[in-house]
């Protein structure tokens, strides 16, 4: 056997070696994107028309908290001058009719009435609530709770101004004064993790944006005399067409979606 | 003819050049490769919002010496073993080597030793589980030795290892530790709001940590959930419900999947267990034991976030799950914990509880106060049990339902002493309540 004919023979071994090994590094490639089945559904969400900014992939962390029942509201009332305020007992309610309405407009509203609940005398604890965009209409505007803890989206702790003929006539307040931590903080779902899952169980319409999503702390039960908060991410999502916003609400615990029951409180569902 | 074979040799060497480089990029991405195939798995597992293994198994206990005394530290907004264990996840920790073993002596003096932070697990797990809750494949695939203490210490500098320790046969392995560094550590102790004062004993049946001084501890209310016997059923005999066999007796209900699956349920109890004659493999390694015990217990209950593994066996292939609150385990009213699961070559067998923690709730009840662990030592000889009849003893919280209220459940702490293979309270052994007036 000569020379040249055993290099012919070792550039075929060779070259069948190369396709082999090629072969399988490119199998080994396809199965580390085969995990990344996240990404996919993103673009298949931007393919169907659904806008939405980045997602931010980082799992946070909340806790469970609760609330004692207080009467903050109802032992500061009379702070509050030019207005006819009635306190029920049973919901710690607090209804006001302004004497002298605010005229506002679309654009400066929040500006006007950011300014006006600064006043101890106008609202109570003014400066606990925050203004929320996405659950206000052009009737109302809602202002939320706040807490060191986050803020707080639930009838229990929300501010709510009634808006006739571009004038606030009238407002809403409930108070939650102090919330303790109940537990150790625990890992939540991340706002992408609770898109996708929204977008597979088809709560996300084709043609649609996603204009808010909130994590926020929501009342899920009462017992024993107190209230329980989780953190639930609150998805604005509006459609192109008819401009309709609707806001589905996912536990961020568990990553279970909140379906709305007729009442409108909360159905709670721990699985 | 020169010209030919030219090409052909410099085809010849493009082509060793080419499978070397190929080869090189194959070794080199074993790791990746591995790893995409793990995500896989792991993946699966985080659509059904479950818990991760590493938080069911981890450590329950931390323990600081903080150069003067010895104390059992708990952050109640922040769990610290939870935390350590995911700092941990950064380190590159090499082989562990043993340095003693079966010397008493050198081993109080160890896990006693100041500036060092002890991670106690409940019961003894492996090195090789260690490396796979923490995603360290060298640790994970080396020789591995059992443990039930991670000691670190924070202070000496020049001492770049991590230290396993095994209650039972008193062994102490050292593991080189890079990339590593105590501040983080250092400031989750700073942040701690439970210090109780502790000291390690050996006694005859092993290592028990003693409060050296009363403690007082806190109450705690939980909403429990539990679930219909149709649901375990459906999870269980795998959705195929058409072929189920029902008797009724006394409020115990029995399901049978043919001859292969049986769930029995005492309805009265809240008791249930549930008989697999198909599953007939047993692990046959530590890690698959826990990771096929993890499964089953996902697969069982919904809400696991306070469950912790209590006990593992492997010569019984018996595991024991318990619920934990701010790092005290928690007794139920049953002989196994909250799970109980055992694999055999006849089927596998598993033991549960229907009522489950779910949601914390205020409570309403003070503080109590503990007596110190020699007092309880005292109390018990007066009744008649030494203190080596004692095989363990634990700070817990007993569960006690509330009768106007069964939706809600008081935790109330107590000591746990373990005597003839049963666990029970301290004040029905003793005949005394454990609590310090």
């Amino acid at each position: 056997m000569d020379f040249r004919r055993i290099e012919a023979i070792f550039l075929i071994v060779f070259f069948s070696l190369d396709i082999f090994l090629f072969l399988s590094f490119r199998n080994s490639q396809q199965l580390v994107s085969s995990s990344s089945t996240n990404t996919s559904t993103v673009t298949e969400m931007r393919k169907r028309n659904i806008s939405f900014g980045t997602l931010d992939t980082k799992n946070g962390s909340a806790y469970y908290l609760g609330s004692q029942p207080d009467n903050s509201l109802a032992q500061n009332v009379n702070k509050l001058r030019n207005q006819e305020v009635q306190y029920d007992e049973t919901s710690r309610k607090l209804t006001s009719s302004l004497n002298s309405t605010i005229a506002v407009t679309t654009g400066d509203r929040q500006k006007v009435m950011d300014k006006f609940i600064k006043k101890d005398s106008n609202v109570l604890f003014g400066s606990d609530y925050k203004y929320a965009p996405q659950l206000s209409t052009t009737s109302q505007m809602v202002y939320v709770g706040t807490s060191k803890l986050g803020e707080i989206y639930d009838k229990t702790c929300q501010l709510t101004f009634t808006i006739e003929s571009g004038r606030v006539v009238s407002y809403t307040q409930t108070h939650v004064k102090s919330m303790i931590i109940l537990h150790e903080s625990q890992t939540i779902k991340s706002e992408k993790e609770v898109i996708t899952n929204l977008y597979a169980n088809s709560e996300i319409p084709n043609n649609s944006r996603i204009s808010y999503a909130n994590l926020a702390y929501t009342k899920l039960l009462v017992a024993k005399n107190s209230t329980i908060y989780i953190p639930v991410w609150f998805v604005t999502i509006r459609n192109k067409d008819s401009k309709v916003s609707s806001i589905k609400k996912v536990n961020a615990f568990t990553g279970n979606i909140i379906k709305n029951s007729a009442n409108g409180d909360n159905g709670y569902n721990a699985q | 003819m020169k010209f030919s074979r030219l090409i052909i040799q410099i085809l010849l060497v493009i082509a060793v050049i080419t499978s070397i480089v190929l080869s090189f990029f194959i070794w080199t991405n074993t790791a990746r490769y591995q790893r995409g195939r793990n995500i896989d798995v792991t993946s699966t597992q985080s659509n059904k919002n479950e818990v991760p293994i590493n938080q069911v198994i981890s450590a329950t206990s931390v323990i600081w010496h903080d150069g003067q005394d010895q104390k059992l530290i708990y952050n109640s907004n922040d769990n610290i073993a939870l935390s350590i264990q995911k700092i941990m996840q950064d380190w590159k920790i090499d082989s562990p080597k043993l340095v003693s073993k079966k010397d008493g002596a050198y081993y109080q003096k160890v896990i006693q030793s100041r500036d060092v932070i002890q991670l106690v697990y409940p019961t003894s797990v492996s090195t090789s589980i260690l490396g796979y809750l923490l995603n360290n494949n060298s640790l994970r695939n080396d020789k591995s030795y059992s443990f039930n203490r991670i000691l670190i210490n924070l202070k000496d500098k020049k001492d770049n290892n991590i230290y396993l320790a095994n209650d039972s046969n008193y062994a102490v392995y050292k593991a080189p530790v890079r990339n590593a560094t105590s501040k983080p550590i250092s400031k989750l102790i700073k942040k701690s709001n439970i210090n109780l004062k502790i000291r390690l004993n050996i006694m005859k049946h092993g290592v028990f940590t003693f409060y050296t001084e009363p403690i007082k501890l806190k109450s705690y209310s939980y909403v429990v959930s539990s679930k219909d016997d149709g649901e375990y059923t459906t999870a269980l005999f795998d959705s195929n419900t058409n072929g189920l066999v029902t008797s009724e007796d006394n409020g115990v209900y029995t399901y049978n999947y043919g001859e292969s699956k049986r769930l029995v349920s005492d309805h009265n109890s809240g008791k249930l267990s549930f008989e697999d004659y198909t599953d007939t493999s047993v692990p046959k390694t530590q890690l698959a034991f826990l990771q096929r015990g993890y499964q089953k217990v996902v697969n069982l209950q919904n809400s696991i976030s306070n469950l912790r593994l209590y006990s593992s066996n492997w010569k019984e292939k018996n595991l024991v799950f318990r619920e934990y609150v701010e790092g005290f385990p928690i007794f139920k009213k049953s002989e196994f914990g909250s799970i109980k699961i055992k694999f055999s070559r006849k089927g596998s067998t598993e033991h549960f509880l229907n009522k489950v923690l779910e949601v914390p709730v205020p409570s309403d009840q003070a503080s109590t106060k503990l007596k110190s662990t020699s007092d309880i030592f005292k109390g018990l000889e007066k009744s008649g049990y030494s203190p080596n009849d004692v095989q363990d003893i634990e700070v817990g919280y007993q569960w006690e339902s509330e009768a106007d209220n069964e939706k809600v459940v008081d935790l109330k702490p107590t000591y746990y002493i373990k005597i003839e293979n049963h666990w029970k309270p301290y004040s029905d052994w003793a005949n005394e309540t454990a609590e310090d007036e």
